[in-house]
């Protein structure tokens, strides 16, 4: 006769044994039907089909938290509040921006009517801290339509750029375009400006 | 004379009542230079549109209308489907 000890490791072995198969089993389940779908195109990807609300909560959600992680080592400069900053950047937003993300005064464009995700309504604020907002500018958002303007720009530009849009939900039709009115230098000769390496050298965010 | 008047309104009146009774329903309203209709491109229109609002509570107003909205147009209740679509849409203007 077995000792009674040695008779319930062999009975919870055994137990443990059919967790671990029928996890694998639930797991290989899973992933043939994921598989299958994504095989007969199930998944809707075009751009006038809206997510259901927990795919976007889902999507959302991983990008909210993919831009506070990559920002949290980001120092704002302290002059956001500079006019000449925010001078420049309205030029810039009015020029790279506002076909998708609109202005105080503007009506709905083509393109901000058939984007998916719809690009937000900056003029109606942000729920985006200056540094966030500066990684999105910078970085781009994947399958948004947002692009990386730090391809192309400076980050000193693209603090502009920042600055204004902390401004932008105070102003209203007139204020928005004396504001690009007021702007230093038009978009070309800022980029060209910086092509010729005037704009500043700044460290790499 | 008098029953001439009295024929001519009342031709008047019979041509009035069967125009404005052959006029179309107009459950159709703009959003922005849109048109939106109780249709399920502008019912996906407005929930993108709603999808990118901020958090708060116009936004989960919205949301409700939207819903209500959907559950209108299953029922092929177009009126009160228009009718909650234009809530959610002066919600997304807020």
């Amino acid at each position: 006769m077995r000792p009674k000890s040695v008779s319930n490791e062999n009975a919870s072995g055994s137990a443990m044994r059919w967790v671990l198969a029928a996890l694998a089993v639930s797991f290989l389940l899973a992933t043939a039907i994921a598989a299958s779908l994504i095989y007969m195109g199930s998944f809707d990807i075009a751009a006038d089909s809206p997510h259901s609300q927990p795919v976007f909560w889902l999507m959302n959600t991983v990008q909210e938290r993919s831009v506070a992680m990559r920002a949290q080592d980001i120092t704002a400069p302290s002059d956001l509040a500079d006019p000449k900053r925010i001078a420049s950047g309205a030029g810039q937003y009015a020029e790279m921006c506002s076909s998708c993300h609109l202005a105080p005064g503007m009506k709905r464009t083509e393109i901000s009517r058939g984007l998916y995700p719809r690009a937000p309504e900056l003029r109606r604020g942000s729920d985006l801290s200056p540094v966030e907002e500066f990684w999105v500018v910078k970085h781009g958002l994947k399958m948004t339509g947002m692009p990386a303007w730090g391809v192309t720009h400076n980050d000193e530009m693209l603090w502009d750029v920042v600055a204004f849009l902390r401004k932008l939900p105070e102003l209203n039709a007139d204020q928005y375009q004396a504001l690009v009115k007021s702007a230093p230098m038009t978009h070309d000769e800022m980029m060209q400006d910086m092509e010729m390496g005037n704009g500043e050298a700044h460290g790499d965010h | 004379m008098r029953n001439y008047i009295c024929t001519a309104k009342l031709v008047f009146g019979i041509l009035s009542l069967t125009a404005l009774g052959s006029a179309p329903l107009d459950v159709a309203f703009a959003h922005g230079d849109e048109k939106m209709e109780c249709t399920e491109a502008s019912m996906n229109a407005m929930t993108a549109d709603v999808q990118a609002m901020n958090d708060g509570d116009a936004k989960t107003t919205a949301m409700k209308e939207m819903q209500v909205a959907k559950d209108m147009m299953a029922k092929k209740d177009m009126e009160a489907c228009m009718s909650h679509m234009h809530n959610a849409m002066e919600a997304t203007e807020k």
